[in-house]
């Protein structure tokens, strides 16, 4: 699974661009479950397993991730964008950037701190005032490499570090989708259905439809959450701890989960000798968000990855625990499709 | 690709190696090597790196600073993240998320840890964290990471040297790597154009953190004259295009109550001879960069400034147009000719 996560990780695809991952998904399932895509571009697989499922389960991963979108280039040949999905502009500002189909080089400038008053030396510059420099002298120039409405990813390349530590960029969802994928390439005990959503970083828009199509009885939502154990940080703002496997939610921003659900996730990783977790924050949201309102409602559950740094360039996880979370969502999967 | 080919091969070595003031180390080492070709090369107590060549003309100092900023790890807390403070000019607007190596026992890959949304509040959304609030995550718990790194270690922020467009390039460390290869660059030109000349080539340390390096290595050259090239600011959008150079438009001459008058109109009266492009930097006391520490070393040195253009200074995104390092490099050389052939 880390050559997935690796190259999943490496793969570009803002909201509403997800075709390469897409693309990628069907090449490594093609033959082991059926498939098809719906209106917006959702990846609806069907996996037979070795029984019929009473219930439907449907697993779901988002295939988009965070990153801007070009919005103008200047009359001097600077690139003006907006942001595509939650990200403050702390963690890109002074750093290096892919533009395009054609990955261009470019960086987001900042005025040199020599030149800013003494009292504004930790003030981060307004959206607004950001832009992205290729090295073009003029407009013309710089649309000749790009175009309104191409993409823009962070430039990070996938990094093995520390004690089995992971760094790249989105990480968030592509572990969860190399979570499903590994799932799909292996036998299962009863028929499954899976989506690799779209557009979940803009309002799980995809996830909508996909659930919508699917119309399951039960879902678990495949993600990784904030992981907040770093330096300074205690008990339960925390949220959950790197090394410590998958997250279960018991309420988001977006979700009130089943608490049968989530109890029952305890005590089958209990039974089964899966390490996890509760989320001990009530932050963020997810595709359950659309999920559990869908048609005449879904059972649903979250099992993240806990990633630090979530919605930067430096996505960190601790690689056992996405095999934690394999585990505990096939188990899962097992239990919702006959209970 | 650009048309600099040499310089840029040149630059990507030098930008590569890494040396944070006062632990200068591997580019002073890198660095050391190139000068080598030309001239014979020692380390002084500070750790710059000095070249000397005699021969004809007046004792001409080249002063370009081989260390970058940084950061330097402070503590080990007890989950094994390293805090730590800046060591030169870092600029804490942009760490959050950065990518870091600490040179330790070993080099190790980190990340600067940034403020996980649900603990952000409101005001401070758009603002930077103070440096303690800060620290980098290894990946390691405090006995691993103790293992390998220790109080003081350097620490540098990682980026590739990316070619943009034209001659532009980014990198991290372009400030003063670029002064480095500017003045690799005249040699190149020197030895072309066979020029007998009187040289010391200082690399020096400790620019960032005060220009201790420039003031001992400047000293104990005791030359007649020197030139400084190091990184000044060029426009950008959040950069006044009245008030500071343009990328790509030409070395800068400084102008300045602490430097050489008439050395910067003898620079300005060569470029508009040779037709090497310029700009004037105008500045209203001192330079902030070695020049003020060169000039007043030991009995006192007529001192020159000249600088290439540079956005993002301090950020791990540098960046430099290739065509000003050449004629920085193109001005030095003529100006070191002529020189040497008046006092032949």
């Amino acid at each position: 699974m880390l050559e997935l996560i690796k190259e999943l990780s490496t793969l570009s695809g803002i909201s509403g661009r997800e075709d390469a991952v897409r693309d990628y998904i069907i090449d490594k399932i093609e033959g082991y479950a059926e498939y098809s895509i719906d209106a917006l571009g959702n990846l609806l697989v069907f996996k037979k397993g070795k029984k019929p499922a009473k219930n439907k389960v449907m697993l779901d991963a988002h295939m988009d991730e965070v990153g801007m979108i070009i919005t103008a280039v200047t009359s001097e040949g600077y690139l003006k964008f907006a942001k595509v999905g939650g990200i403050n502009s702390k963690v890109f500002i002074g750093r290096s950037v892919k533009v395009g189909e054609n990955a261009i080089n470019g960086v987001v400038g900042i005025k040199p701190v020599h030149l800013v008053d003494k009292d504004k030396e930790d003030a981060i510059p307004s959206a607004d005032d950001l832009y992205i420099d290729i090295g073009a002298e003029s407009k013309e120039q710089a649309e000749k490499f790009v175009s309104l409405g191409d993409a823009v990813y962070f430039d990070s390349d996938f990094v093995e570090f520390g004690d089995g530590f992971i760094k790249a960029k989105a990480l968030d969802d592509r572990v969860g989708c190399a979570i499903l994928i590994e799932m799909i390439r292996s036998e299962l005990e009863y028929d499954a259905w899976f989506s690799f959503s779209v557009q979940e970083e803009i309002g799980t828009r995809g996830a909508q439809t996909a659930a919508f199509n699917i119309a399951p009885d039960y879902a678990v939502v495949v993600e990784t959450t904030t992981a907040a154990d770093i330096s300074g940080v205690r008990d339960e703002k925390r949220v959950c701890i790197c090394g410590k496997g998958g997250t279960v939610s018991f309420m988001d921003r977006s979700t009130l989960y089943n608490k049968a659900l989530f109890d029952r996730a305890f005590e089958i990783a209990d039974e089964k000798g899966i390490l996890c977790q509760p989320k001990t924050y009530v932050a963020g949201g997810n595709d359950a968000g659309a999920i559990h309102k869908s048609r005449g409602g879904v059972k649903v559950l979250t099992v993240s990855v806990p990633c630090r740094y979530l919605h930067s360039p430096v996505c960190v996880i601790k690689y056992s625990d996405a095999e934690e979370s394999l585990k505990l969502i096939k188990a899962l999967a097992e239990e919702f499709a006959v209970c | 690709m650009n048309n600099y080919a040499g310089i840029s091969a040149m630059l990507e070595a030098l930008c590569s190696a890494k040396g944070v003031s006062g632990a200068e180390n591997t580019a002073a080492q890198t660095a050391s090597e190139m000068l080598g070709r030309f001239m014979t090369v020692g380390t002084d107590a500070l750790g710059s790196v000095i070249g000397r060549k005699e021969g004809k003309g007046p004792h001409i100092l080249l002063d370009a600073h081989i260390d970058q900023i940084g950061l330097v790890v402070t503590a080990i807390d007890e989950d094994g993240f390293l805090k730590f403070s800046k060591c030169g000019g870092a600029d804490r607007r942009v760490l959050s998320a950065a990518e870091v190596t600490v040179h330790g026992k070993k080099d190790v890959f980190g990340v600067v840890t940034s403020t996980p949304p649900h603990l952000a509040k409101p005001e401070d959304a758009a603002k930077a964290l103070p440096f303690e609030e800060m620290a980098i995550d290894i990946g390691l718990p405090k006995e691993e990471a103790e293992k390998i790194v220790s109080l003081g270690d350097r620490v540098t922020f990682n980026g590739n040297y990316l070619q943009l467009l034209g001659n532009r390039i980014s990198s991290p460390s372009v400030d003063d790597r670029a002064g480095i290869v500017s003045i690799l660059r005249c040699l190149e030109i020197l030895e072309e154009k066979e020029v007998d000349c009187n040289l010391t080539v200082m690399f020096s340390a400790q620019e960032e953190t005060g220009g201790s390096g420039a003031q001992a290595a400047s000293f104990a050259a005791q030359a007649d004259e020197a030139i400084a090239v190091d990184v000044s600011f060029a426009s950008a959008p959040s950069v006044s295009s009245e008030k500071y150079a343009a990328l790509g438009k030409g070395t800068m001459i400084g102008i300045a109550p602490a430097l050489d008058y008439k050395i910067s109109k003898t620079l300005e009266a060569i470029a508009e001879r040779e037709s090497i492009p310029y700009q004037l930097e105008v500045m209203g006391g001192k330079t902030g960069t070695n020049c003020d520490e060169i000039q007043v070393s030991g009995k006192g040195v007529r001192t020159a400034l000249l600088s290439v253009p540079l956005r993002n200074m301090h950020t791990a995104c540098e960046v430099c147009d290739l065509e000003d390092i050449e004629n920085t490099a193109k001005l030095m050389a003529e100006y070191i000719a002529e020189r040497s052939a008046e006092n032949a």
